[in-house]
Parts: C-alpha cells; sequence; structure tokens
C-alpha cells in the first residue's frame, strides 16, 4: 500500500494503482477517451494530464502508477487549459456533423467539450478529411473516419478482448486511420464491439444508422436471450421497434462487450411472423379464439388424460418463473412426471453432467475460475458457442500468468491464447479425460486414497485411451504437467459433454483426483441456451424436482417421451418454444409420433412445424416481452425487464401457464394477476440454493471493471445427484466415409431465434460444412464451393468452409438450420456420425 | 503469390530475430524490390501468414514507413527529391519544379510511359552535399539543374 | 587536435577489414575482453562520455542500469536512424569507417553482457546498409563476432535492421517497436529500456557516434577523454555543417568549439561572403540561434543556456536572404509529417501549425495568426507523448523569438521581407 495525496486528501491505494485510478477512486473527476480499463494502457490521448508536484511537465494519469508521497493535482489552471487545449486538436479536424451523426446526443467528445471546453474554435483551416461517405466494413458495421479520434480502442478491443485482430491502423501522424485490412471488408466476428467502445461516430451499427436520435429511443436493461453466458445488456426501441442491443461499460460480466448474436440477433422480435391469437383445431383448422376459450379446451383435454401419459417439453430459454410453474403444473396439477427441457441432450446425460461438473454445489464465477494457475477449456468450441467467455479467459489470461489450456476437436480462435491446444477426436472427452487423470496419476508418488471412481481406471489400457481419443501420450503429459504444478485448476466444460453424456465420467473423475491431490478444482459449465442452468434447477428435468431434489417417481426425458407417443403410452404433449419436429433425428418418426398423441399443446412466438401440428397454439412472448429471470450458466440469477407489449393477443409464458393451472384449480398462483416476482419469492422458498440471491443489479456502471457481482451467485444446494448410469454409444462404423461429423452452434447460429434474426442471415447466409484446410487441400476442395455430405441415412449438399486448427477427418455442420437439419445424421446413442465429403 | 526465391529470402531474415514478426520491415521490402517497387494486398497477405501476423498489421506497418509503396505500381525510376530545409535553402524547390517540366508530371505522381515517379522527401541525410535526390537506391549529391538533366538522360 | 571518429575519413579502402586492422583497428577490443565488464561501465562513466544522439544522457550511467542477472538475455542496439534534418554525422562513420562502430558495439555487448545487437539504419541509407553488412560479414571471418569471441567466453551474433522511412523511429522506444515488427510509435516508459526493451528484455540504445567513442576511450583512457572539450560534455563532437557555407561538410572537433570557429574557421565562412542571419546548432529540433550567439561553445550546457540544444550537433547556417517565415514553415511540415498519429497534441497540432505557416508564406496570413501560433505551441509543448512535439515547438519558438518581426510583416504585407 502506498500513501499519496490528491488535491490536497490523503489516500492509500495498492502498489502500482494507476494514478487515474486512485484519483477516481477517490471522486475526483478525470476526463479521459483513450483509457479504458480492460484495455492495455497507451496514454495516448492526453486528456488525463495531471500535476505531480516536482515535475515539470504534466503526466498521464491513466499510464503513471502512483508512488509513495506523490502528491498529485487534477484540476489546477494548467490542467483546465491543457484540457481545452487537447479537446481544441480533437475538433479541429473531427468532421463536426453532429446533427447527422448516430452518436450525436451519447457522443463521449460532445460530453467532454460541453465539460471542459474550449468555448469557441479557433480552426481557420481546411479539414483534413479521409473520405466523403461512410463506408461499410461489414453487414453490420459502417464507418465514418472524419470523426476518428484516435484513441486506438476499436483495434485493442478487437485483438486483445475478442481475438479476431482485424483492425489496424493505415497511415501516420494526422492521416492515421484505423480500419480493416487496407479497408477491405471484414471477414470478422462482426460483434461490433468496436463500435460499443468508440467514443464518438466513427465506428457505427450499419442496421441502425439514420433509424433514431438516442433521446428518442426507449430503452430495457435486461440478459441476453442467446447462450447461458448471461450478458446483460440494453435493448431499445423506437416506436414498437426494437432498433439496437448494446452492452454498459462497467456493468455486467461482460462490461461492454457482446458478441454477434447478442448486439445484432435482437430483429427477430420485430418478425411479422408472429403468433397474435390463441388458436384451437377445429375440423382440422386452427382457428383463433379468446384466452378463455384456449384454456377451457386444454383444461378438458388434458384432464381427460392419466399424468403418467402427459409429457412437459419447455424451452430452455423461458424464464425461472415460467420453468418453475411449468413443473408445478405437471407435477402439482397434472400429476405428470415428465418433464424436460431438452430436444437436445438426453435427460440422463444432463444429470450425469450436473453431476461431475457439480452444479449442485451452488455458483462457480467465471472471474473466480480465472484466478486458477490452470485454465482448462473442454467439451466447448468455447469461441464461439459462448463468445464472452472466450474473450474473459483472453483478457484475463494476458495480464496474469495462467496456463490455458485447450481440448477440443476443432480449432478455435482461443487457441491463440492457449498455451497448450490439444485436438482429439469428437465425441471422445472421456477417453481425452481418463488418459490425463492416468498420466496425473502415474507422475504421482501416492496415489490419493479413497477417490470415488478411480476403481474404473484400474486396468484401463492407456494405448487404447490415447488411440480413441487421437491424441499422444507427449499432449496429455503435458497437460498432466501443468495440472500437477497448479495449486488450483478451473476447468470450462460445455455442451460436449451432453452430446456425449459418457464424458462426464472422466470430467468427474479428474476433478475428483485433483481434489484429493489438495488442488482447489472449478468447474464452470458453459452452455447454450440462456436458460438452461435455470430450467435444471427448477426441475424441469424428468429425474430431479427443483433445486436438485428428489422426485417420486421417475418421469420420461424428451427422446422416451417421443417413443412413448409413437407407442400410445404418451397421449398428450404441451411443448412450449421448442419445434421438436426440426430438431428431431428422424422427421418422419416425430410426425409418426405427433400424429399418433390424442392432444397437443404447442406455446410459440412463430408458427413453426410443430406448431401446425397442434391441437391447440398459443401465442407467447419473447424475452423483450416479459419480466423474470435467468439463471446463467455460472449460477448467477438475473433479471430481465420488459421492454415491450408482445403482438396481438400473445402472452408471457407466465400468464400463459398460471392460466392454464387456475382453469385446473384456482388457487395455482396467488392472487388475480401472477407477477414473475411473487413466483420469484415462491422460489426462493420452495428452492434453498435462490433463497439469498439479491436481484439487484448492484455492479453498478463502473469503469474499473469490476465485473463480478457476486450477491446474485447461488449457493451451494447441499445436495448430491446419482445420475442413471449412461449406455456407452456404440460408435458408428466407419463405412467409407472419412470424417467424424460434428454440430454445436455457429458463432452467427445458435437456434431458432438467430435463424429468425434477418441481421444474422446476413452474416451466414445458411448452413456451412467445415473441415481442416489440410483435408480440403488433400480433398482438393476450396473454401466456399458445394459439397456434397453424406451419412448413412442423410445428405446435404452445403457450402464448404475451412478452419486451420481442426483435427483432421472432422467435419462440422452447424445446428438448428430447417435446410440441413444436422440432427438427421445422428441417431441417439449412437456415436458419433460418419460422413464423406466430395465435391456436389 | 510470393515467388519461392522471395520466400527464401524472407525465411532468412527471420533469423536475425528472436521473433518472426521482426522480420516484417525486411519481408516488405523485399517484396516490393521483387515486385517492381509496388507491395499488392496478396503479397502482403502472404507475408502475414509467412510471419503469424494478421493481414492488417502488416498493412499497418506498410502504411507507417513512407518507403513502402502499396497504394499503386511506381515507376521503374521513383526519383525522390529532398526539400527540407538545407535542400530547401540551397534551391531544392527550383530543382522540383525543373523536373517536373522534364518529366512532365507534378510531384506525387508517375510517367505515363511508367519510367517515373516524381516525389518529394523530408531529408535523407545527406545535408553536406544538399541539394540531393534519390533514384531508387541511389543518392545523388550536390544537384545542379544541369546535372539533373544528365542524370535523367542516363536514366532513359 | 587528434582525431578520433573521423580519422580514417578519405582513407581509400578503409571500410575493409584489412585495411583498418592495419590502421590499428579492434585493438581497443583486445584490451576490452581482458578487462571485466563492469570496469568497462566503470571507464565509461569515468570519461564522461555524453549520448550523441541528442539529448547528452551520461553512456557510463545508461549502461550501468543493465541488471547484471547473466540468465536474462540483454540487447544492443545502435540508432543509425538518423533522420534530423541537417544531420548527416553518422553516414561518415558507417559510410567509411564502419569497424570503428562495430568494434565500439562489440566492446558494449562485452559491457553490458548482451549477446545480440542490432544496427537500426534508416532505409534509405542503403549503401551505408551494405556497407555495414560486410563489415559484419568480415568480422564474423575474423573472429570479432560470432561464437567465443578472440579466444574468450563472449559470444555476440550483430545484425543490420533497416528503417523504411520514419524519423520517429529515431525516439528510442519508437525503434524498439519498429524492430519487433510494430509501427514505430512511442512506448510508455515506464519501464525504461534498460529493464524491458527489445522483446521485454534488458535493451541499451547508444547513438553510432556514441558507441564510436568507445574504442579511443578503452584504448587512451577516460582521463584522456575527459581532457578533450569541457568539464561537463567532454570529446570529441561531429558537427556536421551544412546551408550558406562556403565548405559544407563533417567536423570533428572538440565539444566546446564555438559556432564561430565552427563555421568561418572550420567550414570555410558564409557562402559569396553574404552576412549570417541564423544558425540551427542541432538540428532543426535545436531554436535558432542569431549572431550575436556565435561565440557560444558548442557543448551541451553552454548551447542550453542559450535557450537552445546542441541536439545532434547539425549545424544549418542561413545567410541574410533566408525567408525565416519558410524555414519554420519547412521545418514545421518535417514534424507533423513525421508525427506519429499516436497522441492528440502532436498528431492535430504540428498539422495546424503547420497549414497556418503555409498560409503565412503564400501571402494568406491573418492577423492573430502569430498569437494563435503561440498559444497553439502552449497546447502542444510539454504534453505530448514524446520529445517529437516539443521539438516542433522549440524550432518554431525560436524562430518567433528572434524573427517574430519578419511574421508579422509576411501577415501584413503578404510577402516577403527578403
Amino acid at each position: 500500500m502506498v500513501t499519496i495525496t490528491i488535491n490536497g486528501q490523503e489516500i492509500t491505494v495498492d502498489d502500482g494503482t494507476l494514478i487515474l485510478e486512485a484519483a477516481r477512486g477517490a471522486g475526483f473527476d478525470i476526463p479521459t477517451f483513450c483509457y479504458q480499463a480492460d484495455l492495455m494502457g497507451i496514454g495516448s490521448c492526453r486528456m488525463c494530464l495531471v500535476e505531480i508536484e516536482g515535475q515539470k511537465k504534466l503526466q498521464p494519469s491513466c499510464i503513471t502508477p502512483v508512488i509513495h508521497d506523490m502528491k498529485i493535482h487534477t484540476d489546477t489552471p494548467s490542467i483546465v487549459s491543457a484540457r481545452a487545449g487537447v479537446l481544441e486538436f480533437f475538433l479541429s479536424n473531427h468532421a463536426l456533423d453532429c446533427p447527422v451523426c448516430d452518436k450525436g446526443g451519447e457522443c463521449e467528445l460532445q460530453d467532454a467539450v460541453h465539460k471542459h471546453g474550449p468555448r469557441h474554435g479557433r480552426f481557420g483551416e481546411v479539414k483534413h478529411r479521409f473520405h466523403d461517405k461512410d463506408y461499410i466494413l461489414s453487414p453490420v458495421i459502417v464507418k465514418n473516419s472524419n470523426r476518428c479520434v484516435q484513441c486506438q480502442k476499436c483495434v485493442r478491443v478487437c485483438s486483445e478482448v475478442v481475438g479476431a485482430g482485424v483492425l489496424g491502423s493505415l497511415g501516420r501522424g494526422y492521416e492515421q486511420e484505423e480500419t480493416s485490412f487496407l479497408k477491405n471488408t471484414l471477414d470478422c466476428d462482426h460483434c461490433g464491439n468496436c463500435i460499443e467502445v468508440c467514443p464518438v461516430g466513427c465506428f457505427m451499427r450499419l442496421p441502425y444508422r439514420y433509424k433514431s436520435r438516442p433521446w428518442d429511443l426507449k430503452g430495457a436493461d435486461t440478459i441476453c436471450p442467446y447462450c447461458a453466458t448471461g450478458c446483460r445488456m440494453v435493448i431499445e426501441e423506437r416506436d414498437g421497434t426494437v432498433m439496437r442491443a448494446r452492452g454498459q461499460l462497467g456493468v455486467g460480466i461482460n462490461s461492454e462487450t457482446l458478441c454477434a448474436r447478442g448486439r445484432f440477433g435482437y430483429d427477430f422480435i420485430n418478425s411479422h411472423e408472429r403468433i397474435t391469437k390463441p388458436l384451437i383445431r377445429k375440423y382440422g383448422k386452427l382457428e383463433p379464439v379468446t384466452w378463455e376459450e384456449a384454456f377451457e379446451y386444454v383444461k378438458d383435454n388434458l384432464s381427460r388424460i392419466d399424468g403418467e401419459k402427459i409429457g412437459g417439453i419447455a424451452s430452455a430459454r423461458l424464464t425461472n418463473e415460467e420453468l418453475y410453474l411449468f413443473q408445478k403444473l405437471f407435477r402439482t396439477v397434472l400429476s405428470s412426471p415428465n418433464l424436460d427441457s431438452s430436444t437436445r441432450w438426453d435427460a440422463a446425460a444432463v444429470e450425469n453432467f450436473i453431476s461431475a461438473a457439480d452444479m449442485t454445489g451452488g455458483g462457480t464465477s467465471v472471474f473466480d475460475c480465472m484466478e486458477a494457475d490452470t485454465v482448462l477449456v473442454t467439451g466447448t468450441q468455447l469461441s464461439e458457442e459462448n463468445p464472452i467467455i472466450d474473450y474473459i479467459v483472453r483478457r484475463i489470461s494476458a495480464t496474469r500468468p495462467i496456463n490455458v489450456v485447450v481440448a477440443s476437436p476443432r480449432g478455435m480462435k482461443l487457441d491463440k491464447s492457449a498455451h497448450l491446444s490439444i485436438r482429439h477426436t469428437p465425441g471422445n472427452e472421456r477417453a481425452f479425460l481418463d488418459a490425463v487423470t492416468l498420466s496425473v496419476l502415474s507422475a504421482v508418488k501416492e496415489a490419493p486414497g479413497s477417490v470415488a471412481g478411480i476403481s474404473r481406471l484400474r486396468g484401463v489400457d492407456l494405448e487404447a485411451l490415447l488411440s480413441s481419443a487421437g491424441v499422444s501420450a507427449e499432449e496429455v503429459d503435458a497437460l498432466a504437467k501443468k495440472l500437477l504444478v497448479s495449486e488450483s485448476v478451473s476447468i470450462i466444460a460445455g455442451t460436449g459433454f451432453l452430446r456425449y453424456p459418457e464424458g462426464s465420467a472422466g470430467l468427474g473423475l479428474l476433478r475428483e483426483v485433483l481434489k484429493a491431490l489438495g488442488k482447489e478444482v472449478r468447474v464452470l459449465p458453459v452452455l447454450d441456451r440462456c436458460n438452461q442452468r435455470g430450467a435444471w434447477e427448477m426441475g424441469v428435468l424428468p429425474g430431479t424436482g427443483p433445486g436438485y431434489g428428489g422426485v417420486d417417481k421417475r418421469g420420461l426425458g424428451f427422446y422416451s417421451m417421443m417413443e412413448g407417443a409413437a407407442k400410445k403410452e404418451i397421449e398428450a404433449l404441451y411443448i412450449i418454444d421448442s419445434d421438436v419436429l426440426g430438431d428431431y433425428h428422424d422427421e418422419s418418426s416425430a410426425m409418426d409420433a405427433l400424429n399418433a398423441l390424442k392432444f397437443l399443446v404447442v406455446q410459440d412466438e412463430f408458427m413453426t412445424a410443430t406448431a401446425e401440428m397442434a391441437h391447440c397454439v398459443l401465442p407467447g412472448a419473447t424475452f423483450s416481452e416479459k419480466d423474470g429471470t435467468f439463471s446463467n450458466q455460472e449460477g448467477r440469477v438475473q433479471r430481465i425487464r420488459r421492454l415491450s407489449v408482445p403482438p396481438g393477443k400473445a402472452r408471457s409464458g407466465l400468464e400463459i401457464i398460471a392460466g392454464i393451472g387456475k382453469a385446473f384449480t384456482p388457487s395455482f398462483v396467488d392472487g388475480a394477476r401472477v407477477s414473475s416476482l411473487s413466483v420469484f419469492d415462491e422460489i426462493r422458498q420452495e428452492i434453498p440454493m435462490y433463497s439469498d440471491v439479491s436481484l439487484v443489479f448492484n455492479n453498478k456502471k463502473n469503469t474499473e471493471n469490476k465485473l463480478d457481482n457476486r450477491e446474485a451467485l447461488i449457493k451451494d444446494s447441499g445436495r448430491k445427484i446419482v445420475p442413471p448410469a449412461v449406455e456407452p454409444e456404440r460408435p458408428e462404423e466407419e463405412g467409407g466415409r472419412p470424417f467424424m461429423l460434428v454440430t454445436g452452434n455457429h458463432l452467427f447460429s445458435s437456434g431458432r431465434l438467430s435463424t429468425r434474426s434477418a441481421i444474422l442471415g446476413e452474416l451466414l447466409k445458411g448452413p456451412i460444412v467445415e473441415i481442416s484446410e489440410a483435408d480440403a487441400a488433400e480433398l482438393g476442395l476450396n473454401a466456399g464451393e458445394k459439397v456434397r455430405v453424406k451419412g448413412e441415412r442423410f445428405e446435404a449438399v452445403l457450402p464448404l468452409m475451412t478452419n486451420k486448427g481442426t483435427k483432421k477427418g472432422v467435419a462440422f455442420i452447424p445446428e438448428n438450420f430447417c435446410e440441413a437439419p444436422v440432427a438427421r445424421f445422428f441417431t441417439p446413442g449412437g456415436g458419433v456420425p460418419r460422413v464423406s465429403i466430395s465435391r456436389a | 503469390m510470393l515467388t519461392e526465391k522471395v520466400k527464401e529470402e524472407i525465411r532468412e531474415r527471420i533469423k536475425k530475430y528472436h521473433n518472426r514478426r521482426s522480420a516484417v520491415m525486411d519481408a516488405l521490402m523485399i517484396v516490393q524490390r521483387d515486385s517492381g517497387g509496388y507491395i499488392s494486398r496478396e503479397n502482403m497477405e502472404d507475408v502475414a501468414g509467412m510471419l503469424g501476423m494478421q493481414p492488417v498489421e502488416v498493412s499497418a506497418v506498410a502504411a507507417f514507413y513512407t518507403m513502402y509503396n502499396y497504394k499503386r505500381p511506381a515507376g521503374k525510376y521513383h526519383i525522390q527529391v529532398c526539400r527540407n530545409i538545407t535542400c530547401s535553402l540551397l534551391g531544392a524547390e527550383h530543382l522540383i519544379e525543373h523536373m517536373e517540366k522534364v518529366l512532365g508530371v507534378t510531384t506525387g505522381h508517375t510517367t505515363k510511359d511508367s519510367m517515373f515517379t516524381l516525389s518529394t522527401v523530408e531529408c535523407l541525410g545527406s545535408c553536406g552535399t544538399a541539394p540531393m535526390m534519390q533514384i531508387n537506391d541511389d543518392y545523388y549529391e550536390n544537384l545542379t539543374v544541369e546535372g539533373i538533366d544528365e542524370i535523367l538522360k542516363g536514366l532513359k | 587536435m587528434e582525431k578520433i571518429l573521423l580519422k580514417n575519413l578519405g582513407k581509400p579502402d578503409y571500410h575493409r577489414i584489412d585495411t583498418c586492422i592495419a590502421g590499428g583497428g579492434y585493438k581497443a577490443l583486445e584490451k576490452a575482453l581482458k578487462m571485466l565488464p563492469d570496469d568497462l561501465i566503470q571507464m565509461v562513466k569515468d570519461s564522461g562520455l555524453r549520448g550523441r544522439g541528442g539529448a547528452g544522457f551520461p553512456t557510463g550511467l545508461k549502461w550501468s542500469f543493465i541488471p547484471k542477472d547473466p540468465t536474462l538475455p540483454k540487447y544492443l542496439a545502435c540508432n543509425a536512424d538518423e533522420g534530423e534534418p541537417g544531420t548527416f554525422k553518422d553516414r561518415g562513420i558507417i559510410d567509411n569507417d564502419p569497424h570503428l562502430l562495430l568494434e565500439g558495439m562489440v566492446i558494449t555487448c562485452y559491457a553490458i553482457g548482451a549477446k545480440t545487437a542490432y544496427i537500426y539504419i534508416r532505409g534509405e541509407f542503403q549503401f551505408g546498409a551494405r556497407r555495414l553488412r560486410e563489415a559484419i560479414a568480415e568480422a564474423y571471418d575474423r573472429g570479432y563476432l560470432g561464437k567465443n569471441i578472440m579466444g574468450t567466453d563472449f559470444c555476440l551474433d550483430m545484425f543490420v535492421h533497416e528503417g523504411a522511412g520514419a524519423y520517429i523511429c529515431g525516439e528510442e522506444t519508437a525503434l524498439l517497436e519498429s524492430l519487433e515488427g510494430y509501427r514505430g510509435q512511442p512506448r510508455k516508459k515506464p519501464p525504461f529500456p534498460a529493464l524491458a526493451g527489445l522483446y521485454g528484455k534488458p535493451t541499451v540504445i547508444n547513438n553510432v557516434e556514441t558507441l564510436s567513442c568507445i574504442p579511443a576511450i578503452i584504448e587512451k583512457g577516460p582521463e584522456w577523454f575527459k581532457s578533450i572539450g569541457p568539464e561537463k560534455s567532454p570529446g570529441p563532437k561531429i558537427f556536421g555543417v551544412s546551408g550558406h557555407v562556403k565548405k559544407p561538410g563533417l567536423y570533428e572537433l572538440p565539444m566546446g568549439t564555438t559556432l564561430r570557429e565552427i563555421i568561418f574557421d572550420h567550414a570555410g565562412g558564409m557562402s559569396g561572403d553574404r552576412p549570417l542571419k541564423a544558425v540551427i546548432p542541432g538540428g532543426v529540433s535545436a531554436p535558432m540561434l542569431i549572431p550575436d550567439d556565435l561565440d557560444t561553445p558548442m557543448d551541451f550546457d553552454s548551447v542550453a543556456a542559450k535557450g537552445s540544444m546542441l541536439g545532434s550537433g547539425a549545424v544549418v547556417v542561413m545567410d541574410e536572404s533566408t525567408c525565416i517565415v519558410k524555414a519554420a514553415y519547412i521545418t514545421n511540415r518535417f514534424f507533423s509529417h513525421e508525427s506519429c498519429g499516436k497522441c492528440t497534441p502532436c498528431r492535430e497540432g504540428t498539422i495546424w501549425l503547420t497549414n497556418i505557416l503555409k498560409r503565412i508564406e503564400y501571402g494568406k496570413g491573418r492577423p492573430g495568426d502569430v498569437e494563435l501560433i503561440e498559444s497553439l505551441c502552449t497546447n502542444i509543448f510539454g504534453r505530448t507523448f514524446c520529445p517529437l512535439g516539443d521539438g516542433a515547438v522549440m524550432a518554431l519558438r525560436g524562430a518567433l523569438k528572434h524573427f517574430r518581426e519578419e511574421f508579422l510583416y509576411h501577415i501584413t504585407n503578404k510577402k516577403c521581407m527578403v
């Protein structure tokens, strides 16, 4: 600690604190342009100059650390005049076209000049202009360099945080321009973080340009509806149309950053294809009815069916409150144990993962994970699936000595930040992690005593593990060595463990062994639906109740329900926000199963193929049209806020589920109108993990990047779940099809919301298949050309993309495109599908 | 596409440094010399690939240093006349005007036959022998109008 | 005075190692390698040698900041990015006596424990770069570079790194950025290069002329060196005289030789015997002096006392036919052209000043321009990231200090006084 004096006030701060941080911490305002807490300091804008006694020149406070006894002044006449001088320089060649600038009204340059002068301009020369018209850098980014203040935040965020590194400077001096490679169109993440950090109207959103003035926008501070990272963002609308989404500096774990999906995928809300009225099938046709009729209709039909024969599938994009009420409806009103929240993951896989990742143990902050000595990323295409976690790993690992290890079949952006990148064959997380565990155990003199499940490894042939994982002993040993020298280890584990459930056994064992060796181990589950964790914790699972509690009778999961329907053991389904027909691996059997139902209720915002088959369609609301909470993957409970009302007669899921419940039992919810807050109170009572979480957004806007709002983290449930054993997958035969097919989210597409976004559709026009550069070269194929992907039962013709870092023999097709329903290549329990790829 | 010869030369330069990226300045100059005094976009991408850089980082280097020419192909002879203080004191502007007249181009431009590109530069460190100019790699010092005519004649 | 730095200027073939060795080259290295590195640093400290690049920082002191940890890689970067207008002294050494520089560098590396050295030469010096590469190759052949130099344990690799046209790379941290393959923009300090320089490792950056002084100091001893010129800035200095003089060129003279002696005794006096109007004593960043200042001894402290600086010792002589407004415009144009773009005052301020000066020069001056210039100078000076912006202001302030009337005349009468 050092003691310094700022403007006569004595303060004590940590060694190495920057003067700027110390001053702001003590309440003194210092204006800046180039400073941002999460970017490397460059000290270039000169707005933050301060006076240090004993030094002749004013010093940049944003890059100057405090020294004991330093006497600093932040407000002397020379500082005041220096600030005005710098601002005058900024304005000298600045376009000053504020009336037509998108940034007008929320521009840091405007604000700074307003506050710090100068009061009149003296510039009487011809302004330097970079170009006459804005130029388009990407389908979402447009640029006007004449407004640039050269703070380099765009360049820095792009390389230091996003890791894309596609922006740089052209020219020098007054001709220096931050732009893309020779001003060409960008082939990048299109995340728009360059826009967000831009203090002026230099980088702009193309879809938003000229659409509104900032003061005409009405906003809601909410949570991104895409992956489960739980990024805080503000969505803003004007006259009923959502105009933009933006991050906020120093707010949420993401601060200003968002990914392309979060920042540009909002426009599905504005879709004209929304369902606006409840519909009931009459004489084979869906006809509009009132809500009362609909509720009665649902009640009449469901009450005629035995609870055991009713199934419920609710999307993991619903709020905790909706999901809680949904399972309550099933368990207490309908007496049905058949509940699931995913059409992709087998319920047993989910339970195994929950156990392996120790999710019952409460919330895990990503920032705590990044305190570890080693961070292992496994079972996830993190850079594409959870981009903001990728940013956090990149940013923090650049400032602290952390071993970052990336293990995956495909190459990803995070490889560049990794000390070790391991490419294993798809679906073999278990073989890979078991090999690592064996390597760890072989290196310690005394094997840890009682580790549950360790006996599993006895007599296991390491060579066989290595060969099925497709990795070398050296790679595994290198990772084991890093783990052994680490006092703390974090494992970032993703949906690969849900897709290939065996992997969880490997994950759980490695975690237990490392713990037994005295290491602090954290597992951060990384999931791809905004409220996946919440859905599980609300009890929308066949095997666990709310808060991972036990259930009287184990129900059926999604796959079993579909099979049951085909066998007429399930007679009714209530499906919310899931297009099971599109997601199912076998379209015709799904069709048969749904056709066999006596009663199908579908609640959705859009008329999906599944909804077309329903007896009753209930129009729901998007995330922007309702209040409630999401639990992100860390177990952070965060509020979403209503921006606007749903179209037509559409209602929030909470109102719909409560309406059905009340049709059965008037006391289903308290009071006449159900509110998310009262349901959350019930959740607090019923689910002890949630009893203490604070819903107050208490990491208020700050500039120090203190983003870890720990009061929102759920606590240990004190429970352990005993998951059912999973059947080992039977690997699909190679059969002349050399590629192993993997699927998952794409950076610009992660399911039904993104495919409804026209803006995201511009970024990824349709499904693609991606293989390694090396494979493409061997096959004589070029990126961009159409290829035929042929599996055992299904084939598709898709444009080819290549990835330098991907393991040979691995092919990837993103999930969720109706044009290429990748699920059709898969068979549940059938292991990794094999495909051949040839020129179409 | 970089020729194998250029690639080999670049690989050789990489050995000088403890970091591949350090060779970017040499690499750009090698490419420029090999490609008629011009660095194309494709060549920048290739250099980036060889040095583990992003293309935008290569263009940033190319655009920072004045000796790299990436905007448009230059003439066979790039004439750079110093116009800084000492040369100016000793009549550089006069010489520049003369050359513009003789070559029929204004500074910053290339003759129609692509033989000469005429530019002005700021101090080439030859003030003791001012006024001076540089044509491609060579310095021409103690210039006079007559001397320039002679030099240009020799280059045709 | 016995010449040290330019002693071999004009000797045929002196850039060849055989000629050089025959003339006594690499004798100092032989002596140095028998000494302890710390003793060498002490010798250089004792000699009072101050950096010849312009700032005049004590060389031995700079070396002594390098950590002694033998496991840390360390570097020497020779600053041969000679670019300050008026300056052509380093080129004189590089083109004619490259082995003098190399010998100085090998000794320096031995003293600071560096195993790799780079010569950062400005890209336009193609001839010089070639000379250096040839000289380095010769030195490797003779065992003055490479493994086990002269039979000792000391090993050193040396490379030429060519710049590509950026004056700013003469600033030491910008030079390092450039060496690492980035745009040559200055780095923040601290950390200073002595602790975290090239590739983040301890690095000494010295000018060509500074390093070329080293062999003589080792050979003849610090006392001898200190006896040349004034006590506080001793040693020989190369003055590059250009402009309106009869014999422009390089003159190696003791520090403290007066401007009058340099111009009139050595450079042959004013061309056409026209009266002297102004003289820039140390490259264009140095504020100009006037005939009244002719008896100023040319050493760091004496020139500073006159409100200017010795800088690189580049003496630009201007006779009465010189338009000071034009000279100021040209000088400022240079700085705005070379401003790297990093910090606001330099990037925006220098081009603004250039535009105003250009207007005045071309008869479009406005009343109040001089006051505006002065105010802008205030807003730049001391507030920039590196000294480039300060240099622009110092030059301009120097011109205004002595020739304000000439600027006002230009503005009022829309034409030149001379």
